[in-house]
């Protein structure tokens, strides 16, 4: 969800107009994503690193967040969507805040009809660490470390692969997103800027990632649906 | 009326044996885990709060006007293991609870001792419960026959028994109990002050639950009404003869309401569903801190839905506007003293309340005697050291003024005493380092928190650090809060 800085800029705007500008998109995509009998959605709100910009900035989107929970949590729930949230382990995280999260993770846990997953001080290079940390203290001997074993002791080991990543405003770094998952992903770098993001341009995403030939390495082409996409 | 009691367990899971007096297949089980017990309970503390020596020890050592929700929690979570199917279950906390009242001694406002472990006093305070489970049946309509009320009595007279082997003092039979209540009514209860306190202060005062802390306004409304409501309930219940003595008038139309409110709490415990009713969902409810062992699945599946309707009442709830005040990690010397410090709410802080964080810490987790002695030890010897260096006026206790004046400068020898004894029932395998499963192990069991899958690992040193920040007041500690601040 990148841009919402430059939105602002160009606009004459604090940068903390950006991020509240941002809450439509978020709720455009999910939206969009819903409709398109997308299974696995995944937005990327805040990383580890994000906790470096300035006191106030993060102070005014730990507020936006809670603010957009409480919004949109029977909303979500009414849609059967089940929130998870990736990271969130920081000891800055406002108690108040976690106490909203883990109701919302409490309130949609049985739903199915999609699965929104939000990397909120998320940092692709920790979940990795913090698996190979858990795989020694569980005294897993060495020839037993495959790919799939390893991939249990990440957070939400239940999650499949990403298909797509779609990263806005043109930037194109992985910025620590998802590491492990994003192996194989297909990458779309739109370059609107996150708060003009709506659903149409989702849907252009889309299709760009259907005529997209994935090989996974090999030479086969495996049908691309929109089913399992994040 | 005759009650049948249930054939098997609220779960099914294993066979009930009609013979075992506390088990499931008795008739005091399936009482025990009903919300409707509640009606139960709160009418027999009166009675008991109306004894002298109970009195005297609720009015000098116990929390329940301060921390009642935890109180309750404790009381519900101590009521589920001593009706246990496994008798060793029972009988482990019959002894932690004979361990924690042979703790709790003194002298009352006129100068007679108390203890909390007096057979006498225990005797009473199972009769209550027994004359108050028949009264909630006969106000209920489902008056109980002479069968019934035999084999009920012979139930609290078991009851009674694991908690005191040497048989306690009740009568063996129910025709000699009736006369011994009634002359208990008459002759042995007092005007106490620990009866007001409880139907002036704790129902019209009573803190909101954590469902609700965020909410003050709207508990306060709600408890407007409810808390009179309450206490006429309460008072139009008890024994005519005592009511009298009391001084409590019946208000008129309390008849009604207390019929009412009974014959409801019968027939939501008879028509809705079973799990709907228990007290395990509606401390769910109240509590998400709350977590009993796991129940069948039919119960799991409730838990998970009252916890699910609770989130979404927090969620919907508007939140209240918050001031903005700087490090809210840092907290003053006095929120400090009358959140934490002062357990029993009495404005100064003496034994009672030092004892009360030692209880409170040895209940939830379930210490064995020796630590749980070790760990009373450090307490008192904290208490020594703060009467040592904080009573100026030699009082025996010690004034918020007091602390806050003195902490500063205060040695602390005692208290990393109390900080060790809390690390080495937490350092299970002794290697001198909280690991990450013991310190999910201490969180889960001893804050009801889950503290995560983080890789957090506490050396002796930074645990006792911690510890002390928090009790000298610098810092809020989310866990430790949880465990002597939340009421």
């Amino acid at each position: 969800m990148d841009g919402n800085g430059r939105w602002a800029a160009q606009r004459s705007m604090p940068r903390t107009a950006g991020h509240q500008a941002a809450e439509a998109a978020v709720i455009d995509v999910i939206e969009a994503a819903h409709t398109a009998g997308v299974e696995w959605l995944s937005l990327y709100a805040f990383s580890t690193e994000n906790w470096r910009r300035p006191a106030a900035e993060v102070d005014v989107l730990l507020r936006l967040v809670r603010r957009a929970i409480r919004k949109h949590a029977l909303a979500l729930h009414t849609r059967g969507i089940r929130c998870r949230f990736l990271g969130v382990t920081d000891p800055r995280i406002p108690p108040p805040l976690a106490r909203d999260i883990a109701d919302l993770m409490a309130l949609t846990r049985d739903n199915r009809r999609m699965t929104l997953t939000v990397a909120f001080d998320h940092g692709g290079r920790r979940d990795i660490v913090e698996a190979a940390r858990s795989l020694i203290r569980d005294g897993v001997p060495p020839e037993q470390v495959t790919e799939e074993s390893f991939a249990r002791y990440l957070p939400h080991p239940d999650m499949p692969e990403v298909d797509l990543v779609i990263r806005t405003s043109g930037e194109q770094r992985i910025s620590n997103f998802m590491l492990w998952q994003v192996a194989y992903a297909e990458w779309v770098f739109p370059r609107v800027l996150w708060p003009d993001f709506r659903s149409e341009h989702f849907w252009e995403c889309l299709d760009v990632y259907r005529r997209r030939d994935r090989r996974f390495g090999g030479v086969q082409v495996p049908t691309a649906t929109g089913k399992g996409l994040r | 009326m005759s009650y049948a009691a249930p054939a098997g367990t609220d779960d099914g899971s294993m066979p009930a044996d009609p013979d075992d007096p506390l088990g499931p297949g008795s008739m005091l089980h399936p009482l025990a885990h009903q919300t409707r017990w509640g009606l139960v309970a709160s009418r027999a503390i009166v009675l008991e709060a109306a004894h002298p020596q109970i009195g005297a020890a609720l009015m000098t050592n116990s929390t329940f006007v301060a921390h009642p929700w935890r109180r309750l929690r404790n009381t519900v979570l101590s009521a589920q293991r001593m009706f246990d199917p496994d008798e060793r279950v029972r009988q482990r906390e019959a002894a932690r609870l004979n361990r924690l009242h042979a703790r709790i001694t003194g002298t009352d406002a006129e100068g007679r001792p108390f203890n909390a472990a007096d057979p006498e006093a225990r005797a009473w305070v199972v009769a209550t419960l027994f004359e108050s489970t028949v009264t909630m049946c006969r106000l209920s309509g489902e008056s109980l026959d002479g069968p019934a009320l035999d084999r009920l009595y012979s139930e609290f007279l078991a009851f009674l028994a694991l908690m005191d082997p040497g048989g306690g003092e009740l009568p063996p039979t129910l025709r000699e109990f009736w006369r011994y209540y009634e002359l208990m009514i008459e002759e042995r209860l007092e005007n106490t002050e620990a009866v007001h306190v409880i139907l002036d202060r704790l129902f019209a005062q009573v803190p909101a639950p954590p469902l609700l802390r965020d909410r003050p306004a709207l508990w306060a409304a709600g408890r407007a009404v409810a808390g009179p409501v309450a206490t006429a309930i309460t008072v139009a219940s008890l024994p005519e003869p005592l009511r009298a003595r009391l001084g409590l008038p019946e208000l008129p139309g309390a008849r009604m309401l207390i019929h009412t409110t009974y014959l409801s709490t019968r027939l939501a415990t008879q028509l809705l569903p079973q799990a709907w009713t228990r007290l395990d969902t509606v401390m769910d409810m109240l509590d998400p801190t709350y977590s009993p062992r796991p129940g069948s699945d039919a119960l799991t599946e409730l838990r998970r839905g009252a916890a699910k309707a609770g989130a979404l009442l927090r969620l919907l709830t508007p939140t209240p506007r918050t001031a903005a005040t700087g490090d809210s990690t840092l907290r003053s010397a006095s929120r400090f003293f009358s959140e934490v410090l002062d357990q029993t709410g009495n404005g100064h802080l003496d034994w009672p309340d030092l004892a009360a964080m030692a209880r409170e810490i040895a209940t939830r987790l379930d210490l064995a005697t020796e630590d749980e002695d070790r760990l009373f030890t450090a307490f008192a010897d904290w208490w020594r050291e703060l009467q040592k260096e904080l009573d100026t006026d030699g009082d025996g206790r010690i004034t918020g003024h007091e602390y806050a004046a003195a902490t500063a400068a205060m040695t602390s020898s005692a208290l990393i005493r109390v900080a060790d004894v809390l690390f080495d029932v937490t350092d299970a395998d002794d290697d001198q380092v909280i690991d990450a499963r013991e310190y999910r192990v201490l969180f889960r069991t001893a804050f009801n928190r889950d503290p995560g899958d983080g890789d957090e690992r506490l050396t002796r040193a930074e645990f006792v650090r911690r510890f002390l920040n928090f009790m000298a007041g610098r810092r809020h500690s989310d866990a430790y809060d949880r465990l002597f601040a939340q009421s």
